[in-house]
């Protein structure tokens, strides 16, 4: 039973990896694969339902939807993976080394990871937002400091984990550095929850930048971006509900396809992560 | 005899009946719903035209506009000017009260003139207008230092409202009326600020009494939501259907669509201190990269006509000129001349949900300019910061363009141009926000305010436009045309091409 | 027990005022004047001054920080820059419709969420299972705004069962409680799936072997009682995601809650309002956080935090 499980999981898995792969190509070849440019715009041709020239159909400025669509994998792409950095940039050092240290740093970084995650989900995004104002490049950043935390808390596991095992006590005997033990011996052994984390983030992120966008915080017109897509297309549901039900569907299946994934590699990779996140 | 006379009698009541029956009700509490909150009650503070709608059913006016676009009595029941026209003399009506019991007379017109010398829109009167003098109980009249042609037009605008001498005395220093006292026939009841103003009927009105007990004007910015307040039967008018939704309305039964022609041009306006809005090739260039008849069309699905002056159609010192054809290479040709570069990146600031389809408009500007080289950025606000925004002075102003509009109430060219392009109004004293300059224009809009002779005013006024037009003292777009909707169960409402629904004389059924 | 709640909220106090102290530095981290922004976009100079010194934004870090302290906990949150009303008055009317909305969406969460993962254990590797797991799967991915107006495409706009906005009775509560609950009626689908299915699995296990097979319902009663503690837990802390997606459910269906108060007020940028309506959402979600975990040590007696 269990087997069968896991080769059920195992396929969703592969089916996730497909789907990402599908936006990667989406996103690199996207002049070559989208069939009009996804600025033209005609007024007289706006709103039209999905026909044989426009696939999908044509947005309120009489641009072609599918084009847009395809151009804006760039856009949540570019946005998902620069937010993840971000926060892994910032966030593995921190927990690393305030797992590995232990005492009143340590203290101060839980009780800032705890403030930070006292703003639920998207809230803290939208703060950072409201200081430096709606755009594109702050909206990546206003995700990526809201994933911080995550990063901080689940090394920080990993670390206290590892700190005690024998290959530590016995490179600190060799006498090593601290630093170097935490880069050459505890890190490596921590990618496994980076991996999967980093992952399952590509996928929260794709979903809040695409949030921002919605609320018109985010990435700003004429940018095809599926979320300030999606927010524009509220007037017209009505006239023309292809507008928002494609730009929707496609964070729908980018996000599946990354949760997917990252489902995938957590069994494949440490089932015992499980419970963590 | 008897028998007949008594049939007759029958006869009659019956007839009176059903005529009663199918006359006004009284009694009801009507909802209109509109999309921006008053910015203020104060006949002082007061500076669009929502919060006027609001205004004119509890203050009024000394004289009105009608629906067919006429000067009117409404306070002052005649007036005239003198001989060599420096002043004018109001006859008012007599037995009028103000809501809290001050009898409304010549003293009571004075208080609230010398009041309104430091109103925002001062500039209707002031200063011209040199002394206001009480000539008897009823009689008041106005001295102007000159000839001031467009003073009568300018004694309908709905912000030039009367309000309880008591209410003024008694207001404390630095606030502004949040309760306005008036002649009107309703009486303010509440007003919760975002939400709604709730008035109802004057029992004691001078004229007519409304039928309705009580109006609430609910503040609905959002266009898509408004509309379904009006077919989820929970508003009995809107002012604003968003054009491609009217069909839709008007063949639902149970609702009606009213179209009315509106005095608004809406506009972009240039920084015109600002390099590079300072050459008029660049200014011209964008007039001919935006193609006007396609917004107009597509976008307003018809509600409105191309601007091909700065003022529609309707209004006294209207001079046709030759829009700017779309031209997208011309515009690129001009461009280059001015030596603007291929990717030029600039501001436009635009409202959201207060014009029709302005976030769209917007939208579609900034892809027309994109298409000749120019990066616009939306920035776009809330209406009251944005309307904040603009009112800074020159030294202070970042911005390279902003979309506005401008409703010509008095339906005369002086309102339609002098606030809006003459020197002297610079922002952030007078509405002049896009700081535009220019000593030949100056000259002639002054020149059209003390010329008596509507004919001469005319040529004045063309003259001033022409010039306007070729310096493309704007990106010129369109007027609109108001698509307001409402329930059929709603009788004697009046939608005004002032933008204002009027419930004077409205009744439920 | 006690011991444990004091530690907690003694643990909650530095939190509660780290997250002050963020709300406080919003207006002070901006570019340009905070006391320009917190005059206004219409304040004249000298407004803007005063308001300068009513603030005491020229005073230095930690006294400003000191008299913001002192104003909150006298209930003072500053006034909209929009309306004029005291920020609190307005959060508080706000909070209500938030409340009412986030409290149906955790109903329908326990509810749907079990319900469908009981089912789910009870018929496992079915179709019936496999085809609930991936609407879950589903439902995780699907951004809550585009699920909201796909449901209003279709319920309202194209059905009429619905209105499509704004708040009203529980008709309109319908349309947007369930597009805040799928994502987590899927989770808790799932979870309620897999830990059923592990309890299930080592009590019938043991059982069976001790007992024999026809005790099988009331073992499963007990298995659900077991598995019910974690799945309770879940749904507890599901409720940031679910203040988090209010956010975007308000702005969808024109509700009139804090979520999108916060959005509004960051479009008019009224920082004050923009202060105090975050405040006192990520104070609510500290305290729920902390109600939480101590229902949690009640219903799991198995645990001793002392």
């Amino acid at each position: 039973m269990g087997t069968l499980r896991r080769l059920i999981r195992h396929r969703l898995a592969l089916f996730g990896a497909f789907v990402v792969l599908i936006f990667a190509v989406f996103a690199i070849f996207a002049p070559y694969i989208a069939p009009h440019d996804p600025y033209r715009f005609s007024l007289a041709k706006k709103l039209q339902p999905p026909s044989s020239l426009h696939p999908l159909g044509t947005d309120e400025l009489g641009r072609d939807l599918l084009s847009r669509i395809i151009y804006g994998t760039r856009v949540s792409l570019m946005m998902a993976l620069i937010s993840v950095a971000i926060g892994l940039v910032v966030g593995v050092p921190i927990g690393a080394l305030s797992g590995f240290y232990g005492g009143v740093f340590d203290l101060l970084v839980q009780r800032g990871v705890d403030i930070l995650l006292a703003f639920p989900g998207i809230l803290l995004a939208i703060v950072v937002v409201a200081i430096l104002g709606p755009g594109l490049w702050n909206a990546m950043l206003a995700v990526g400091i809201s994933f911080i935390p995550t990063y901080v808390r689940v090394v920080r596991g990993s670390v206290l984990e590892l700190r005690e095992k024998e290959f530590v006590e016995a490179a600190r005997a060799l006498g090593t550095g601290s630093l170097a033990i935490i880069g050459r011996h505890i890190l490596p052994n921590c990618l496994a929850p980076i991996i999967v984390l980093s992952t399952l983030q590509l996928a929260s992120a794709i979903l809040w930048a695409s949030g921002l966008g919605f609320l018109g915080l985010g990435a700003q017109p004429p940018t095809p971006e599926w979320g300030t897509m999606l927010g524009r297309s509220q007037v017209y549901i009505r006239a023309a509900p292809h507008v928002a039900i494609f730009p929707g569907l496609a964070i729908a299946l980018a996000v599946l396809g990354f949760n997917l994934l990252g489902d995938g590699l957590r069994d494949a990779l440490d089932p015992r992560l499980k419970g963590r996140f | 005899m008897k028998r007949s006379g008594l049939w007759l009698v029958l006869g009659v009541l019956v007839l009176a009946l059903s005529a009663v029956a199918q006359g006004p009700k009284v009694g009801g509490e009507l909802v209109i719903a509109f999309g921006t909150d008053p910015e203020s009650l104060d006949p002082n503070k007061i500076t669009s035209a929502p919060a006027g709608m609001v205004l004119t059913h509890i203050a009024e006016t000394l004289l009105t506009m009608t629906e067919e676009l006429e000067v009117a009595p409404l306070l002052a029941e005649s007036w005239e000017f003198s001989e060599d026209g420096l002043s004018l003399t109001l006859y008012l009506r007599k037995g009028v009260k103000f809501h809290d019991g001050t009898p409304f007379n010549a003293e009571a017109v004075k208080v609230n003139l010398e009041r309104f010398r430091k109103a925002t829109y001062a500039f209707l009167l002031f200063p011209r207008v040199q002394t206001i003098e009480v000539v008897d109980e009823y009689t008041v009249r106005l001295n102007l230092d000159k000839p001031f042609a467009p003073l009568v037009a300018h004694l309908t605008h709905n912000f030039v409202a009367m309000v309880s001498p008591k209410q003024i005395a008694e207001l404390p220093e630095g606030q502004e009326i949040m309760a306005p006292v008036g002649t009107g026939p309703f009486k303010f009841d509440k007003w919760v600020r975002g939400e709604y103003v709730r008035i109802v009927r004057n029992d004691e009105y001078w004229g007519p009494k409304p039928y309705v007990d009580a109006v609430v004007f609910r503040v609905v910015p959002s266009d898509a939501t408004r509309l379904v307040l009006l077919e989820t039967g929970q508003v009995h008018a809107i002012m604003r259907v968003p054009p491609m939704d009217a069909p839709r309305v008007a063949a639902t039964p149970g609702l009606e669509v009213v179209r009315v022609p509106s005095v608004r041009t809406i506009y972009i306006a240039f920084n015109y201190q600002k390099a590079p809005w300072t050459d008029v090739r660049v200014r011209q260039a964008l007039n001919y990269a935006v193609d006007k008849e396609a917004i107009v069309k597509e976008i307003l699905g018809g509600a409105g006509g191309v601007s091909d002056a700065p003022i529609m159609p309707l209004i006294f010192g209207y001079a046709p000129q030759k829009p700017y054809p779309y031209d997208p290479e011309k515009a690129r040709k001009l461009l280059d001349e001015a030596g603007i570069p291929r990717g030029f990146k600039c501001t436009l600031y635009h409202p959201t949900g207060r014009y029709m389809m302005d976030a769209a408009i917007a939208e579609a500007v900034q892809a027309y300019l994109r298409e000749v080289g120019i990066e616009a950025e939306l920035i776009t606000m809330e209406w009251a910061a944005y309307l904040a925004f603009l009112r800074k002075p020159v030294e202070e102003a970042t911005f390279d363009m902003f979309m506005l509009g401008w409703g010509c109430v008095t339906l005369d060219a002086d309102y339609g141009l002098f606030p809006l392009f003459h020197t002297s109004e610079w922002a952030p004293k007078g509405s002049n926000r896009s700081f535009y300059s220019n000593p030949v224009v100056d000259a002639l809009l002054e020149q059209g305010r003390v010329t008596p002779d509507p004919e001469a005013r005319k040529a004045i006024y063309a003259e001033a436009i022409r010039v306007l037009w070729e310096d493309a003292g704007w990106l010129f777009l369109h007027y609109e045309v108001q698509i307001n909707a409402q329930s059929t169960k709603v009788k004697g409402l009046i939608h005004h091409p002032r933008e204002y629904i009027l419930a004077h004389r409205a009744w439920l059924e | 027990m006690l011991s444990y709640l004091v530690r907690r909220l003694l643990v909650a106090i530095p939190t509660l005022l780290g997250v002050t102290f963020i709300v406080f530095s919003i207006v002070r981290v901006l570019p340009g004047d905070p006391a320009q922004a917190m005059a206004g976009v219409h304040a004249t100079q000298e407004y803007i001054e005063q308001v300068r010194k009513e603030l005491g934004l020229d005073l230095p870090m930690h006294v400003q920080y000191a008299r913001f302290l002192g104003g909150l906990l006298r209930g003072d949150l500053g006034r909209s820059l929009r309306t004029g009303l005291p920020v609190a008055e307005e959060v508080w009317t706000r909070f209500i419709p938030t409340l009412e909305l986030t409290a149906a969406s955790l109903f329908l969460t326990l509810i749907l969420g079990i319900t469908v993962g009981i089912l789910s254990a009870t018929k496992p590797y079915s179709l019936y299972d496999h085809a609930s797991m991936f609407l879950s799967l589903a439902g995780l991915s699907m951004p809550v705004f585009w699920l909201g107006l796909m449901l209003m495409l279709l319920f309202s706009v194209r059905l009429g069962w619905f209105p499509a906005a704004g708040r009203g009775g529980l008709r309109h509560l319908v349309l947007p409680s369930v597009t805040l609950a799928a994502s987590s009626v899927a989770l808790v689908a799932r979870f309620t799936r897999s830990t059923l299915l592990e309890v299930l699995r080592q009590e019938y296990i043991t059982t069976a072997r001790a007992k024999g097979v026809r005790e099988s319902r009331a073992i499963f009663v007990h298995a659900l009682r077991n598995a019910l503690i974690p799945i309770v837990t879940i749904v507890g802390l599901r409720f940031g995601a679910l203040l988090s997606g209010a956010v975007l459910t308000e702005t969808v269906f024109a509700w009139p809650g804090v979520g999108r108060l916060v959005v509004d007020s960051v479009s008019a940028r009224d920082y004050p309002v923009i202060q105090g309506a975050v405040l006192v959402i990520a104070a609510c979600f500290v305290f729920i956080n902390i109600a939480v975990d101590l229902l949690y040590g009640v219903i799991n007696p198995r645990i001793r935090y002392d």
